[in-house]
């Protein structure tokens, strides 16, 4: 028997738990990712490539203690950390408000959908230099610019969910007797949270990308602008250093994110016995 | 024909009309009504099947008098007032168990007790109480996702039972189901009904079941034209669903359903 199919046959005899696999699988994981940045540091060091252009590893390691043991960072980091949580918290608030608006309001949407869609198709990052023109060079612009992203995410997300609720659950509650703002609290807002947690994720990662694009624009402060004036200088591992911490910051308020839905989609997992 | 209390009734002492449907007519718009000259009056504490040939209006009618569908003729009361959508003496019963996959089973049976207003303590406490009746005891902590469609049905009823309504309106509830869980969920009906007393309309295509569970079954024209007759169900109570399959007097009924059920679609 193969291991695949092995492990086919163990899936189906023990339904695994989270506590006999996770233990291998981070190390499966430490393994990946040391030996990705062994090919690379490998490959620098034997010349096939040049690490003028690709840095190494251990470079942008240095730049990262080099970042951190000046405190040149924390101020940027600062500033483009204020820029996202302001911009997500906006998209969030303002895209899920949007959504129940016109989910109530049915000819309201039909008559914006079309442009929501336009607004959301038009490419947000190539109007980074209008927003700076317009809000200046300070957060105002990178706030704005992030919040083009994230707010028509978090809108068509929520929509989507509040879409498609379930009209038997809505029926059953109306012939229970179930006011509007019931129906909203216990059938269309529960209904609608795993597409609401999955625009959050989205809007998080797309407010990120606006504000550090919009620093490399033109600011007086944050990441992009350091990765503006690392690249100048063709400082490839402080380019990476940088981009390294922008995903790390990502990452964790997006695990934050997938336990506070693990918690509350608890429901919705295991309905089925078949495996994949 | 009279559709009014039957011989066997008259003996007992005459209830007053809960349902009361007077040349009843419907119509979706279309040339052909839906229904027309519908006439039937459901007696307080009385158990009423519809059964029917499909699209015969059965479930139209039911739909009507829970005030989701509005008459275009005739007259309906409803414990003398007129039907409307989310009256807080009716309970209706849908052919699918609409479920919260939210909520845990309790949580299920909470939830049609939190939309009626009853407090929060004794909330928790009739909630208990109705799980337990379905046979769920155990189950009380799942969510409808880790349980069977008649599991799922079970906690339907116990959530509509648990508000304790006087009138329940039943659109097919047990179709989905095979028929052993069929004849528990017979049983189950049976015994919350009998403690509750409530007046019931039940609408079905098993003429088995039908006859299972009500004190009067009534056929329906396949054209939408009301009721082609009533068979009066003489079964003593209580009844059990499992029993009723080896009693000759459930077969000789069973035939005479068949029959009219034959005739009405001719």
């Amino acid at each position: 028997m193969t291991d695949f199919a092995k492990s086919e046959a163990d899936l189906r005899a023990t339904p695994p738990t989270s506590g006999d696999r996770s233990g291998w699988i981070v190390a499966a994981r430490a393994l990946f990712l040391l030996a990705i940045l062994a090919i690379w540091q490998g490959a620098a060091a034997a010349g096939l490539v040049d690490p003028a252009f690709v840095s190494t590893p251990v470079g942008v390691a240095q730049s990262l203690w080099q970042l951190f043991k000046d405190g040149e960072i924390l101020p940027n980091l600062g500033t483009t950390l204020i820029e996202i949580m302001i911009a997500f918290v906006l998209s969030v608030v303002f895209g899920i408000a949007s959504a129940v608006f016109l989910d109530r309001n049915d000819w309201l949407n039909r008559i914006v959908s079309p442009f929501l869609t336009a607004f959301n198709s038009m490419p947000r990052i190539a109007l980074g230099p209008l927003f700076i023109l317009w809000f200046g060079i300070g957060i105002a612009s990178k706030v704005v610019l992030a919040f083009s992203l994230g707010y028509f995410i978090m809108l068509l997300s929520t929509l989507g969910g509040l879409k498609n609720v379930d009209r038997d659950l809505l029926l059953m509650s109306r012939l229970f007797g179930a006011s509007e703002l019931r129906l909203f609290r216990h059938v269309r807002l529960p209904w609608a949270l795993p597409s609401i947690f999955a625009g959050l994720k989205l809007t998080l990662i797309y407010c990120s990308a606006g504000a550090v694009i919009g620093e490399m624009i033109a600011a007086q402060s944050g990441l992009g602008l350091l990765v503006q004036t690392f690249s100048g200088r063709f400082d490839v591992a402080g380019v990476m250093a940088l981009i390294l911490i922008v995903a790390f910051m990502v990452m964790v308020l997006t695990s934050l994110m997938d336990m506070t839905e693990r918690h509350l989609l608890r429901w919705s997992k295991g309905s089925t016995d078949v495996p994949g | 024909m009279s559709l009014n209390a039957s011989a066997g009734e008259a003996a007992k002492i005459v209830r007053p009309v809960d349902i009361s449907v007077r040349q009843l007519a419907v119509s979706f718009g279309q040339a052909h009504p839906a229904l027309s000259g519908v006439d039937l009056n459901v007696r307080e504490g009385e158990f009423v099947a519809l059964i029917g040939a499909s699209g015969c209006g059965k479930t139209t009618l039911l739909n009507v008098i829970a005030g989701l569908v509005p008459a275009a003729g005739g007259t309906l009361t409803i414990r003398n007032r007129p039907p409307a959508a989310g009256r807080s003496d009716i309970c209706y019963l849908l052919a699918r168990d609409a479920l919260l996959p939210w909520r845990s089973v309790t949580g299920n049976v909470v939830y049609g007790l939190e939309l009626s207003g009853v407090a929060r303590e004794e909330r928790e406490r009739r909630a208990a109480a109705y799980v337990d009746k379905v046979g769920l005891k155990d189950y009380r902590e799942f969510y409808p996702s880790k349980l069977s469609q008649g599991m799922r049905q079970r906690v339907s009823l116990a959530r509509a039972f648990a508000v304790g309504r006087p009138i329940y309106l039943m659109d097919e509830p047990f179709s989905a189901l095979d028929s052993q869980t069929k004849l528990l969920l017979h049983d189950q009906l049976l015994a919350l009904w009998e403690s509750s007393r409530a007046t019931v309309v039940f609408v079905t295509h098993d003429i088995g079941e039908a006859i299972t569970l009500a004190d009067r079954v009534i056929v329906m024209a396949k054209k939408g034209t009301g009721v082609v007759e009533e068979i009066n169900v003489d079964l003593p109570r209580p009844r059990s669903a499992e029993a009723l399959q080896a009693d000759a007097r459930y077969h000789d009924l069973y035939r005479r359903t068949w029959t009219s059920l034959k005739a009405s679609t001719q």
